[in-house]
C-alpha cells in the first residue's frame, strides 16, 4: 500500500506537483486528532472532485454526527451537518428535490448502522441517486471510545471493558441485501484507490454504498490500526464482472480486508427515473 | 323565506352504506343552496360490525359547529343506534326499521328506548331495499328516500345526486340505488302521517357561486398545491394519510416529487433536505409522528432551512384513539424539543382557513427560514363543508426566499446578524454563496462557535425574527368588537373557536353580555390583542378539546388573572350548547 499522502501534510509536495485539488480544501483546519484516517479520506475526496471538475457550488455535502460529521466544513462547497443517523434522510430529500446537485451522504458506523440504521435499507432499494461514504472505523470516537455496530466481538471498550459481547455488522452484506445499486470498500490508507471508487460512485446513477476502512488512532489500539490495515488490506481482483451478486456476497463474507468495487448495476433506473416513468405511464 | 336549521345523524354498522348516505345527503342540501357542515363518526378497524354515524347540519345561515344534539335520527341498525339515541334532541324524529330481517324482541329495537316526546317513524327499511333491489343492500337509500319524503325534499333532485355520487359505477348499482330511494319516498308518502313541524317547503336559499365540498385535509392539499409546494415527504397515519395520498396525485402534474419514507423521522429529514435545496416542502402527520419528528424540529429552527409540518391532532397520548377528535398536542407544537427553540405554529379555526393556513405556512417557513407546524385535528381534517372557492395566494406568498445580494456575496456569511433577524439565504448552486450549517450552535459564518457572546447573540437573533413574524399573524377574530365591556369573554384556539363564537353569539341572545376571541397564529401568539380584548372581559372562559387545559395555561401566563375552564376529551369536537351552558353557570 501506498504512504498517505495528505492534503493537509504534503501541501508544498503536492503544489509542486502543479495538482491543484486543494481548491477544493476549506480554509479551515480539520479538527480530528494527528494520524486519523479520515485527513486520508477527505484527500481522496478532493482528489475525486478534481478529477470530476466538480463546480463547488453544485456539490452539497450532507452528514450526521460524530467525528465524521465535521467532514462538510472541511471541504469547499456547500455542506449541511444534520443529525446523529440521519443524513440519508436529508441527503435524499434534497438530491430529490435538486436533481441538478451532486449530493455525497457522508456517515460514522455508529451514524449509519446503529442510531441510523434503518434509513439505509430503504435508499438503496429506492435507488436514490446519492454517494453514500460510510466512515468506517469501529468505534465511537467523538463520544471516547464505545463499542459499535462493527466493534469486533470481545474487542475491549469504554462500554464494554470486559470486551464486547455484539456481533459485528458486515456492511457490504447489508448493502448488497438492501438493494444497492453500487457497493464498494475503499481505504483511508490508499486515497489513490479511494479516489478512483468515490469517482466512479459519483458518475453511478443510483445509490451508491463506500465502506471506507479506516482507524481511529485515539480508542483503537487493537483492531483498525494502521499496522494492521496496511498489512491487511489488499486490492479485490475484480473488475469484468461486477453484476453478479452470488461472488459479491461471497466475497463479502470471505473478504473484509479487499478493497475495490463489489457490486454495480449500471441498467437499474435510479429513482427520479423510475417516478418519471410511472408518472409517464399513468 | 323560512330559516331552516336542522341536524340530521344517520347511524348504522361498518358497511352498511352509512357514510355514503351522509355523504350524498350534504352535496345535494350543498346543491340546494344551503350550508352544510357534516363530520363522520366511524370505527378505527377497516372491517367489522363497529358503529358508524355521519352526522350532518344543514342551514340557511352560517354554521359555526357541527352542533352537539341531533334532530333527526336515521337507525339503519338498532343495536348501534340505541347508543346513538343519547344524542338526540328531547323532541327528535327518530327513522327506524319497522320490519327488519331478524325479528327481534321489542326491548332490541331502537323504538323502544326512545324517550316521550320524541317522534318516531318505522319505516320497512329492510324490505324496501329486498323489494327494489333483491338485497338489503339499498336500506340507506330507501331511508333517504323516507327523509325527502317526510320533509317535502325536491325527489328529482335528490335522484340526480344520488346518480351523481355513484356515476363512476355500472349502471345497475345506480338503478338499484335510485330505485331503493324510490321506494322508499313512495312507501312513506302513502303510509306515514307527518307529526313533526320540519319542511324544507318553500324555503329556497339564493343561488349561489359554485361551491367546493371538501374536507379540511383535501384543502391543505389543495392549498399546498396553489401556493408551489414542489416535495412533500410522509408516512401514513390517521388522520393524516389523505393528505399524502391527494398529493401523490396531484403533485407529479405540477412537477413536485412524493416520497414515502420507512418513518417520520426520515419524512421531516427529507423536507428539511428539500428546504435546504430551496425548494417548498412539506411533510403531514399526528401526534405520534409528530413525537418522531420533534427529533428534526430543532434542526430547521437551528440550521434556519425551511419546513412545514402539518399536526393532525388525534385523542390522547400514544396510540390514543386514532379516529377520535382533541387538541392536546398544544403543549408539543408549540414548545416540544430540546432547547429554546421558536417556532410558528399555526391553528386553523374552521375548514376553510385551512386554505389560508397552509398558504401562510409554507410562505413564512420560506421567508423566515424557519419551522412551522400547522395543527389541525381529526375533526378539521374530515368534516366536511361547503366553501366558496379560495382566491389563488398573491405572488408574494409564492416566492419568499430573501436571497444575498451582490454586497452579501462578497463574503458571504449565511447567518449574518441583522435587524429583523433574516439573513439573506443562498439556495445551492448559488457561485459564491456555499456555506456550511449544523445543528450546532454557531457565529454568522455558520462554524461551530460554542463561545458566550455567540450563543446569546444567535439565541436573540432567532428569537428576533418572530417580532417580525407577528406582524404579518392574521387578524384575530372576534365576535363583537363594538363594546367596551363584557361579562364573559371566550377564548379558543383551532378547532373550537367556531363552537365559541356561536356560543358566545347565542349567550347575546339570552342576555349575557359576551364576545369571544381566536387566533390563527399560536406561536408567536399576538399578546397585546389577547389582552386588549381580555381587559374588557369580567371573567374569561377557555374552552378547549384535552384534560389539562394546555392552552388555558399558556394564556394564563400571558394574562397573569384567572381564567375559567371547560375541558372536554369526549373525542367529539367542542359544541357550543356546552359553552353556553357554562356561561350561564358562570
Amino acid at each position: 500500500m501506498e504512504v498517505i499522502r495528505s492534503a493537509y501534510l504534503d501541501e508544498k509536495l503536492e503544489t509542486v506537483r502543479g495538482i491543484d485539488f486543494l481548491q477544493y480544501r476549506s480554509a479551515d483546519l480539520p479538527t480530528w486528532c494527528p494520524g486519523c484516517g479520515y485527513f486520508g479520506i477527505v484527500d481522496a475526496f478532493y482528489k475525486a472532485c478534481r478529477e470530476l471538475d466538480l463546480k463547488h457550488e453544485n456539490i452539497v455535502t450532507v452528514s450526521g454526527i460524530g467525528c465524521s460529521g465535521r467532514t462538510p466544513i472541511f471541504i469547499n462547497s456547500y455542506g449541511f451537518h444534520t443529525l446523529h443517523g440521519r443524513s440519508i434522510p436529508v441527503a435524499s430529500g434534497l438530491k430529490l428535490a435538486r436533481e441538478d446537485l451532486t449530493v455525497f451522504a457522508i456517515a460514522g458506523d455508529g451514524d449509519a448502522l446503529g442510531i441510523g440504521g434503518g434509513h439505509l435499507p430503504h435508499v438503496a432499494r429506492k435507488n436514490i441517486n446519492i454517494t453514500f461514504l460510510l466512515f468506517d472505523n469501529s468505534i465511537y470516537g467523538l463520544t471516547k471510545g464505545q463499542s459499535s455496530s462493527t466493534t469486533p466481538y470481545e474487542m475491549r471498550t469504554n462500554s464494554h471493558p470486559a470486551g464486547n459481547p455484539d456481533t459485528p455488522l458486515n456492511p457490504i452484506k447489508l448493502a448488497l441485501s438492501y438493494g444497492a445499486s453500487f457497493v464498494a470498500r475503499g481505504y483511508a490508507g490508499d486515497p489513490q484507490g479511494l479516489k478512483q471508487i468515490i469517482k466512479e460512485a459519483t458518475l453511478h446513477q443510483g445509490f451508491s454504498f463506500i465502506q471506507i476502512l479506516t482507524p481511529c488512532v485515539t480508542f483503537d489500539k487493537e483492531n483498525k490500526t494502521w499496522k494492521n490495515l496496511n498489512e491487511k488490506v489488499y486490492e479485490l481482483n475484480r473488475r469484468k464482472e461486477e453484476k453478479n451478486m452470488e461472488t459479491a456476497m461471497r466475497m463479502a463474507e470471505n473478504e473484509p480486508y479487499g478493497v475495490g468495487i463489489f457490486f454495480q448495476d449500471k441498467e437499474r433506473l435510479h429513482y427520479q427515473e423510475i417516478l418519471r416513468n410511472l408518472n409517464k405511464a399513468d | 323565506m323560512k330559516d331552516i336549521n336542522i341536524v340530521i345523524e344517520i347511524c348504522g354498522s361498518a358497511g352498511e352504506g352509512t357514510i355514503s348516505a351522509g355523504e350524498i345527503l350534504s352535496r345535494f342540501m350543498s346543491g340546494q343552496g344551503f350550508e352544510i357542515m357534516s363530520f363522520d363518526s366511524y370505527p378505527a378497524e377497516i372491517r367489522g360490525f363497529g358503529k358508524c354515524v355521519a352526522h350532518t347540519r344543514i342551514s340557511t345561515s352560517r354554521i359555526y359547529s357541527p352542533g352537539k344534539l341531533a334532530d333527526v335520527l336515521i337507525a339503519l341498525n338498532d343495536k348501534h343506534s340505541i347508543f346513538q339515541l343519547s344524542t338526540l334532541k328531547e323532541n327528535g324524529i327518530l327513522i327506524y326499521d319497522s320490519q327488519p330481517v331478524r325479528p327481534h324482541k321489542e326491548d332490541k329495537s331502537v323504538v323502544g328506548w326512545t324517550k316521550p316526546g320524541m317522534i318516531s317513524y318505522g319505516i320497512p327499511l329492510n324490505m324496501l331495499a329486498h323489494k327494489a333491489t333483491g338485497n338489503a343492500r339499498g336500506m340507506n337509500m330507501v331511508a333517504l328516500g323516507a327523509l325527502a319524503a317526510l320533509f317535502y325534499v325536491d325527489k328529482h333532485g335528490f335522484t340526480d345526486s344520488i346518480k351523481a355520487r355513484y356515476a363512476k359505477k355500472k349502471q345497475i348499482v345506480i338503478d338499484s340505488n335510485v330505485n331503493s330511494f324510490l321506494e322508499g319516498y313512495s312507501w312513506t308518502k302513502k303510509n306515514i302521517k307527518k307529526i313533526d313541524p320540519y319542511s324544507f317547503k318553500g324555503i329556497t336559499s339564493p343561488k349561489q357561486k359554485e361551491k367546493l365540498i371538501i374536507n379540511g385535509n383535501q384543502l391543505v392539499a389543495k392549498a399546498a398545491l396553489d401556493a408551489n409546494l414542489s416535495f412533500y415527504a410522509g408516512y401514513p397515519i390517521t388522520p393524516a394519510t389523505k393528505i399524502m395520498e391527494i398529493l401523490s396525485r396531484e403533485l407529479p402534474k405540477h412537477g413536485g416529487i412524493l416520497l414515502q419514507t420507512e418513518d417520520e423521522i426520515s419524512a421531516i429529514g427529507a423536507v428539511i433536505g428539500a428546504g435546504f435545496g430551496g425548494k417548498r416542502a412539506m411533510t403531514a402527520t399526528s401526534g405520534p409522528g409528530f413525537a418522531l419528528m420533534t427529533e428534526f424540529t430543532g434542526l430547521s429552527v437551528m440550521a434556519e432551512v425551511p419546513a412545514v409540518i402539518i399536526d393532525s391532532q388525534r385523542a390522547g397520548p400514544s396510540t390514543g384513539m386514532p379516529t377520535k377528535t382533541e387538541q392536546s398536542d398544544f403543549n408539543s407544537a408549540v414548545s416540544g424539543g430540546t432547547g429554546d427553540c421558536p417556532r410558528i405554529v399555526l391553528a386553523p379555526t374552521d375548514t376553510k382557513s385551512c386554505y389560508e393556513a397552509t398558504v401562510l405556512a409554507l410562505y413564512l417557513a420560506e421567508k423566515y427560514q424557519t419551522l412551522v407546524v400547522l395543527l389541525l385535528d381529526f375533526f378539521l381534517s374530515n368534516s366536511i363543508r361547503n366553501i366558496n372557492i379560495p382566491e389563488k395566494p398573491f405572488s408574494e406568498y409564492l416566492d419568499a426566499n430573501i436571497a444575498p445580494d451582490k454586497n452579501d456575496l462578497k463574503d458571504y456569511q449565511r447567518y449574518k446578524i441583522t435587524k429583523n433577524g433574516i439573513s439573506p439565504r443562498a439556495i445551492p448552486g448559488t457561485p459564491g454563496g456555499m456555506f456550511f450549517s449544523t445543528g450546532l450552535e454557531h457565529d454568522a459564518s455558520g462554524r461551530p462557535n460554542y463561545s458566550e457572546a455567540g450563543h446569546l447573540e444567535m439565541t436573540q437573533k432567532r428569537f428576533r425574527k418572530f417580532n417580525t413574524v407577528l406582524s404579518e399573524a392574521p387578524a384575530p377574530e372576534i365576535s363583537i368588537i363594538d363594546r367596551d365591556e363584557f361579562d364573559i369573554g371566550v377564548i379558543s384556539w383551532g378547532s373550537s373557536a367556531g363552537a365559541a363564537h356561536e356560543a358566545a353569539m347565542s349567550a347575546q341572545k339570552k342576555g349575557i353580555n359576551a364576545s369571544s376571541f381566536s387566533s390563527m397564529m399560536v406561536s408567536p401568539f399576538p399578546e397585546k390583542a389577547l389582552i386588549e380584548f381580555a381587559d374588557k372581559c369580567k371573567k374569561i372562559l377557555i374552552p378547549e378539546l384535552n384534560f389539562s387545559g394546555q392552552f388555558a395555561n399558556f394564556a394564563t401566563q400571558i394574562l397573569k388573572r384567572h381564567v375559567e375552564r371547560l375541558n372536554f376529551i369526549t373525542g367529539r369536537p367542542m359544541a357550543s350548547e356546552d359553552i353556553l351552558q357554562k356561561m350561564k353557570e358562570m
